[in-house]
């Protein structure tokens, strides 16, 4: 597989603060690859460098074999980006917006129409091209977004959270788009606080956490990071305070977090140390309803990496 | 280049569908026109009105006085009595009044000319021209009596001389445009003023793009963030020169004011103060963090700014350390340029005027590139 990205050795810093430390990754041609990393882990940062937002202080990014840096024209005509924040103009129609957009990529005249117009089909926004975003729904809106970023039709497109706060049927719409524009070739780079949805789409997953890649692979190689592992969930009464501290003093108990009436627990699976866990939690007068252990997942291995949950 | 004609075109097309931009461009350099013509129109027609108390009798040289005067073309004078002539000073009747004392016509035979009485309400702006005729003419006819020494017969025979004065005087009318050009002067004052909000209006683009998000996607597309702000300043600079040819046109055309001065000087110092206009607005832009931090910054530096400077009252009224102060503005030397294009000064020879705008709009560009250059945030992002 022939790589479409190359990042090697890239490092940015603002002042003393290093948001990417001599990050290296390759992305190959039909990846769909899922950048994971809480708030502030340097997700952002690398996002905007790959997509020229940024210079990078140290390092390169090779996209499609030309330096971005040196040859930045070739490489912003070659990649589309969705922006976490929408990013269009309310004051314009859906059809102006990725028409416009389209034209900064040197489109013009019969193909610029044709091309906007399929864009805007291709998200589901053919009957609303006249209408103004102002008037349309979250989910329509981010569906727009998308639109805009794709009409000049990228070899890599990067998504940065393109799902937050919208309705689940435009969520699953959106995901579709993602898969089919995956198979028309497009390459993806897709971020996401939503674990299920990178499980679910992506064929290759980067953990980043203080600016580097601390675990890189498919979902199945990723989990078996953790197979000495084991996930505890236990679901409790809402009142009543519940000491996490106490129960990370058991033995074996790597991380807990609290999810509303749920206690998730990760601990060594070669521990046991289930009893202890539920004595700590009568001697906490906590009223215990339910008690499962589940198989590793994306969410466990992020926390046993991280020791922070991905929405942090 | 093609993707910046692109911006600009989307740029245009944007400012043009928003009807409140029609008003705000082009309306409210109109409406400073109308301004101007309310305050200069009514002002002074020409003509003096003043009232002659004549306490010195049936005087030869007295009666000589009043004549000239009369003679003046430009004096409407009305004998009275000094009890008559200070109650129709006071109800506006007459701009002024002049009493010539009993002895006024033995002084001057001796060649010393005692003090004329000058009243007015309105000061210097109408006794000024009448003191200096009446001391030209006093002044010719004491040197008369000076030089005669008392001499009577000598006197009148001189002074009939010079009164019938054989020279011939072809008296030609020339219109009095200092009205018409206080009137250009005050509006391009307002054009100043609504050309400096444009840039700044047209300028907080920039910020409105960053606050949307679409930034992102602009500078993520083939366009550089230099491209980016270059087709910011084309837009504004193409606005603002529609906004003077309108004003320009319609001062002309639609209101018949003559700006006193060729059209094409008047629009390359216009032109070069737009420079000025936006590079001030790209400092700001380049500061403020929002848009509602621009218009505070622009509210706060623009409307003093141009008070300080004269745009809206001349600044020949103002105390002198506001004078001072206002040599520190670019407003200033766009004026004091303006001001002496209608005294018919060629645009060559103010160059250093026009090197003073220069160098502002290259001071402000600097420090708004150096400010851009400062933001390494993405966020902020040029």
């Amino acid at each position: 597989m022939s790589h479409v990205l190359e990042i090697r050795n890239l490092t940015k810093k603002f002042g003393d603060f290093i948001a990417v430390d001599n990050m290296t990754l390759n992305i190959g041609e039909g990846e769909i690859f899922g950048f994971l990393g809480a708030n502030g882990a340097g997700k952002s940062t690398t996002i905007n460098m790959i997509a020229s937002l940024l210079r990078p202080t140290k390092g390169e990014i090779v996209l499609l074999g030309k330096n971005i840096v040196k040859d930045s024209k070739f490489a912003k005509m070659n990649t589309g980006i969705v922006p976490q924040e929408l990013a269009i103009y309310e004051d314009m129609t859906a059809y102006e917006n990725v028409s416009f957009f389209a034209g900064l990529y040197g489109l013009r005249g019969a193909m610029l129409r044709e091309r906007t117009e399929e864009a805007l089909a291709f998200v589901g926004l053919g009957d609303k091209h006249q209408s103004f975003p102002k008037n349309f729904s979250g989910g329509m809106k981010r569906r727009l977004n998308i639109a805009c970023a794709i009409a000049h039709l990228p070899k890599l497109i990067i998504m940065d959270e393109p799902t937050v706060g919208i309705d689940p049927q435009s969520r699953n719409y959106i995901l579709q788009s993602v898969r089919k524009l995956n198979e028309m070739g497009c390459t993806i780079i897709y971020t996401s606080h939503y674990m299920e949805e990178v499980e679910e789409i992506c064929t290759r997953i980067a953990i980043v956490d203080h600016g580097k890649i601390i675990a890189e692979g498919t979902k199945e190689q990723l989990t078996s990071i953790i197979t000495d592992t084991k996930e505890i969930w236990i679901g409790f009464r809402a009142d009543g305070a519940i000491s996490i501290e106490s129960l990370q003093g058991i033995a074996g108990v790597t991380a807990v977090r609290q999810e509303e009436n749920t206690l998730k627990i990760v601990s060594k699976s070669e521990v046991n140390n289930l009893n202890r866990i539920i004595q700590q939690l009568i001697k906490d007068q906590v009223e215990i309803r339910s008690v499962e252990e589940q198989a590793p997942n994306l969410e466990s291995v992020f926390l046993t990496l991280t020791g922070r949950n991905l929405r942090d | 280049m093609d993707e910046m004609v692109w911006l600009i075109r989307k740029t245009l097309k944007d400012t043009f569908r928003k009807k409140k931009n029609w008003f705000l461009y082009f309306g409210l350099p109109i409406v400073g026109i109308l301004i101007s013509l309310f305050f200069y129109s009514n002002a002074s027609t020409g003509t003096i009105r003043a009232g002659v108390v004549n306490q010195d009798g049936s005087q030869v040289v007295t009666s000589g006085v009043i004549r000239y005067l009369e003679g003046l073309g430009q004096v409407q004078v009305t004998p009275l009595d000094e009890e008559t002539l200070r109650a129709r000073i006071a109800s506006g009747d007459l701009d002024c009044g002049i009493i010539f004392e009993q002895g006024f016509a033995d002084r001057v035979k001796t060649g010393e000319p005692g003090h004329i009485r000058i009243m007015s309400v309105k000061g210097e702006s109408v006794t000024a021209y009448i003191k200096a005729m009446l001391q030209s003419y006093i002044g010719n006819v004491a040197a008369i009596g000076k030089e005669t020494k008392g001499d009577e017969a000598a006197f009148a025979r001189i002074y009939d001389s010079y009164s019938q004065h054989p020279f011939k005087l072809k008296a030609t009318a020339q219109p009095d445009t200092s009205n018409e050009k206080m009137m250009s002067y005050q509006t391009i004052g307002y054009l100043i003023t609504f050309m400096m909000f444009s840039a700044a209006n047209l300028s907080e683009i920039i910020l409105k793009e960053k606050e949307n998000r679409t930034f992102l996607r602009l500078l993520s597309s083939p366009m550089s963030a230099r491209a980016y702000v270059l087709s910011n300043v084309v837009v504004s600079l193409l606005l603002i020169f529609l906004q003077i040819v309108v004003t320009l046109v319609a001062m002309k055309l639609i209101f018949h004011i003559d700006a006193g001065m060729p059209t094409f000087p008047l629009i390359v110092v216009l032109l070069l103060f737009a420079l000025t206009a936006i590079g001030l607005a790209l400092t700001i832009v380049a500061f403020a963090k929002s848009t509602s931090a621009a218009g505070a910054m622009r509210n706060m530096i623009i409307t003093p700014s141009c008070l300080l400077a004269g745009c809206y009252f001349p600044v020949n009224i103002m105390p002198e350390t506001v004078r001072k102060i206002s040599s520190f503005l670019p407003q200033h030397w766009l004026l004091d340029s303006i001001d002496q294009l209608q005294q018919g000064q060629s645009l060559g020879s103010l160059y250093v005027n026009l090197l003073i705008l220069g160098g502002f709009a290259l001071v402000f560009a600097l420090i708004a590139v150096y400010r851009f250059g400062k933001n390494n945030d993405s966020r902020q992002f040029v």
